[in-house]
């Protein structure tokens, strides 16, 4: 998934395997046995490395054949009243066999047969007089780029003023919970036992077959620079249905980082709002989740849901530095609304795809018809749009999200995550394939509207201390002392302009 | 503004003509409450659109017509805020508004068999308009002066040969002092008058 969005010899090739596990939402799928482990690894800055080659993908998934959604099941709300029977005689029609009612839903899930088109279904079941709305499974994915780190310094809190910022709320408190929808956050010391199955997979060029590693314990590691005592507040896992949302990836940590990474403690790098509480909510799977064999995928039902309980469990800030092309999703929209009706800002990464089509993306692309919602695009240190950050109507607000292209390593967005070294074992190939360690941390340049988003969250949740405290008011906000960049007033490129924490956080007085 | 000015130095200059052997020179201390024009601009950073103020002055003049020269001084604290769709969010900086009129007004007391001494009168008012706040920098803070005018009435009670007590009401005018920015309460509301109804009561000392 960290793979897709640049050039074509990322590409990801599918090929027949038979890894991941069936859809079983059973909680209790994962065996943890000890929450006790030598404290994380900082390994520090990673500025020197060659870069990593694409990783290789499990190949039975229809999100790696090239389709973005699942097979064998879709999501469907039917009209408040219908009554069960009908219901039935509805997905009768489509071949429907079993219909569930997910928890934090205001939809169900429809299984029908594998061999059948889900889009096709949802088409059908959409044209019945009582449903509001019937879509297919897309698979929502990470929004940043690949980057190969080389460089030690943070340009992007600079470049938005962001110290005078601080002078004027140092961080935000605890009162406010930003929620970070993604592949979980390295929130907490874990040791997992597990069996590692035998998988085959390509990087498009070698097919390689990885070897069963057996049972095998599994180190997870709080990040040493994101945790801190109640920093972390009703974390949820709805990839394995429970309530250990550890990134197996090291996206959601990062980003995470941008929020919140602990700062003035002499340590590493800062975020934007150092004093929140984070909500873990993981809504992706990674490569690692699906060798293990998670139950659930990143689809629009899985982040929908994941958004709903982040609201439903005190989060003012809901951050989606994740999305998708292809058609639109009911049910992400309504997520959304729910969201903002429930006094939730929301800060959604625009896209990388830019140079693939420039596609609209998902649900980045319902900001603007959601007010409260935004959709925010990246731009490099030299204050220019990144060349991935997709445009369009639906952009609204820009932030730093890096530019490697034209600012080299450095140019990317730097916080802490994972050492690759330690998870990506199959990078390499079978020879020097292993169990991973998600204990051992380092600091990465990433760039993409995955790292322009969390400034925006960061950005958000420091609004909300301030005293704005409606969503709407909070975009309201950003929107009117934003910086304009690119053509004169709102573009299709930057929306309103690059984000200005400090005219935001000053706000308006009498006379200016 | 410039014919209220010239007006009141018509005024001055009408005073010596008139009745030379007769000139008085007082001086006077007041306090009141203002409540200004822009009504929902100092109503939003202030928490409400009036407030004290205090001020003092000379005057001199002869039995009906005289000359003032009072200055006034209005300082609150309140929070910077933001607007969005008429709904008031204060935020967590402070903003320090002080409006400091000096006025020059020419007035006529009527004449009264009784106790009470009624008066009028018209002027032209020079305001310092300051806006401080936390966190700011020079170039944040305003520091300006405006110019304006005003009408007051009111009664004076002698209450010794040497001593009197006043009340009177006065409306003023400061317009384009404040609001030009978008990003400004005053812009929000397009209100740009710092203005605004006093009412005061005066200590008048002198013959």
């Amino acid at each position: 998934m960290f793979l897709s969005k640049t050039a074509g010899v990322l590409t990801i090739v599918a090929l027949a395997l038979g890894v991941v596990a069936a859809q079983d939402g059973a909680p209790g799928f994962r065996t943890f046995i000890s929450d006790l482990t030598p404290p994380g690894i900082d390994n520090g800055l990673r500025n020197s490395e060659v870069p990593r080659p694409p990783r290789p993908y499990p190949t039975d998934l229809p999100s790696r054949n090239g389709v973005p959604y699942l097979r064998g099941s879709i999501a469907v709300k039917f009209r408040p009243g219908t009554a069960p029977a009908a219901r039935r005689l509805m997905i009768d029609r489509v071949g429907a066999s079993t219909m569930d009612a997910p928890s934090y839903a205001d939809f169900n899930i429809v299984t029908i047969d594998d061999s059948a088109d889900p889009e096709a279904a949802a088409t059908t079941l959409a044209q019945q007089p009582d449903v509001e709305y019937a879509q297919a499974r897309y698979i929502v994915h990470p929004m940043f780029v690949p980057n190969d780190p080389l460089y030690a310094q943070q340009w992007n809190f600079p470049a938005i003023d962001m110290e005078k910022a601080w002078d004027l709320n140092p961080g935000g408190t605890s009162s406010i919970i930003v929620a970070v929808l993604d592949s979980g956050v390295a929130y907490r010391d874990a040791v997992l036992r597990r069996n590692v199955p035998a998988w085959q997979g390509s990087n498009g060029v070698t097919v390689f077959n990885f070897p069963a590693l057996g049972v095998v314990d599994i180190p997870f590691a709080a990040a040493p620079d994101i945790a801190g005592a109640n920093r972390f507040v009703s974390p949820r896992d709805f990839i394995w249905n429970d309530n250990d949302p550890l990134d197996l990836d090291g996206h959601g940590t990062h980003v995470t980082g941008t929020i919140g990474e602990l700062t003035n403690n002499s340590v590493g790098v800062a975020g934007m709002a150092f004093n929140v509480r984070i909500m873990p909510v993981k809504v992706i799977d990674s490569l690692w989740d699906d060798i293990l064999g998670s139950p659930f995928q990143g689809t629009d039902d899985v982040v929908a849901r994941g958004v709903r309980y982040a609201v439903d469990n005190g989060a003012k800030v809901l951050n989606m530095s994740i999305g998708r092309s292809g058609p639109p999703s009911p049910l992400l929209q309504e997520a959304l609304i729910y969201a903002t009706q429930h006094g939730a800002f929301v800060s959604i990464a625009a896209g990388n795809d830019f140079e693939q089509g420039n596609p609209t993306e998902w649900p980045a692309a319902y900001a603007n018809s959601i007010q409260g919602v935004v959709a925010v695009a990246a731009m490099g240190r030299d204050r220019q749009r990144a060349y991935y950050s997709t445009t369009g109507p639906f952009v609204e607000i820009t932030a730093p999200g890096g530019n490697q292209r034209s600012g080299g390593t450095s140019g990317g967005v730097l916080q802490q995550t994972f050492d690759f070294n330690f998870v990506e074992t199959y990078a390499f190939g079978p020879a020097r394939y292993g169990p991973p360690r998600f204990d051992v941390f380092a600091y990465q340049f990433f760039q993409g509207t995955s790292m322009a988003a969390p400034h925006v969250s960061g950005f958000a949740a420091l609004l909300m201390q301030q005293g704005i405290t409606t969503p709407a008011a909070v975009e309201a906000a950003m929107e009117q002392f934003a910086t304009d960049l690119g053509p004169s007033g709102r573009d299709d490129q930057y929306g309103f302009g690059l984000i200005n924490p400090r005219a935001s956080l000053r706000g308006l007085g009498l006379a200016k | 503004m410039t014919r209220v000015a010239v007006a009141t130095l018509a005024l001055l200059l009408l005073v010596p003509c008139t009745s030379r052997a007769q000139i008085s020179f007082r001086g006077f201390g007041d306090v009141g409450l203002t409540v200004f024009n822009a009504t929902q601009s100092f109503k939003a950073i202030l928490g409400k659109p009036s407030g004290p103020v205090f001020g003092g002055g000379v005057e001199f003049g002869e039995r009906q017509f005289f000359l003032s020269l009072g200055a006034q001084r209005f300082r609150r604290t309140g929070h910077r805020v933001f607007v969005f769709e008429n709904q008031v969010f204060p935020l967590d900086v402070s903003d320090t508004i002080t409006v400091t009129p000096l006025e020059l007004t020419g007035g006529y007391r009527f004449r009264s068999s009784g106790r009470f001494i009624p008066y009028a009168g018209i002027g032209g008012s020079w305001i310092k308009f300051e806006e401080t706040s936390a966190h700011s920098t020079e170039a944040d803070d305003v520091h300006e002066t405006h110019a304006g005018y005003h009408l007051l009435g009111g009664v004076e009670v002698p209450l010794r040969r040497w001593l009197a007590a006043a009340v009177d009401a006065q409306w003023s005018s400061v317009p384009n002092a404040f609001g030009d920015s978008p990003t400004s309460v005053g812009g929000v509301y397009d209100e740009h008058d710092v203005g605004g109804f006093t009412l005061r009561a005066k200590i008048v000392v002198g013959r």
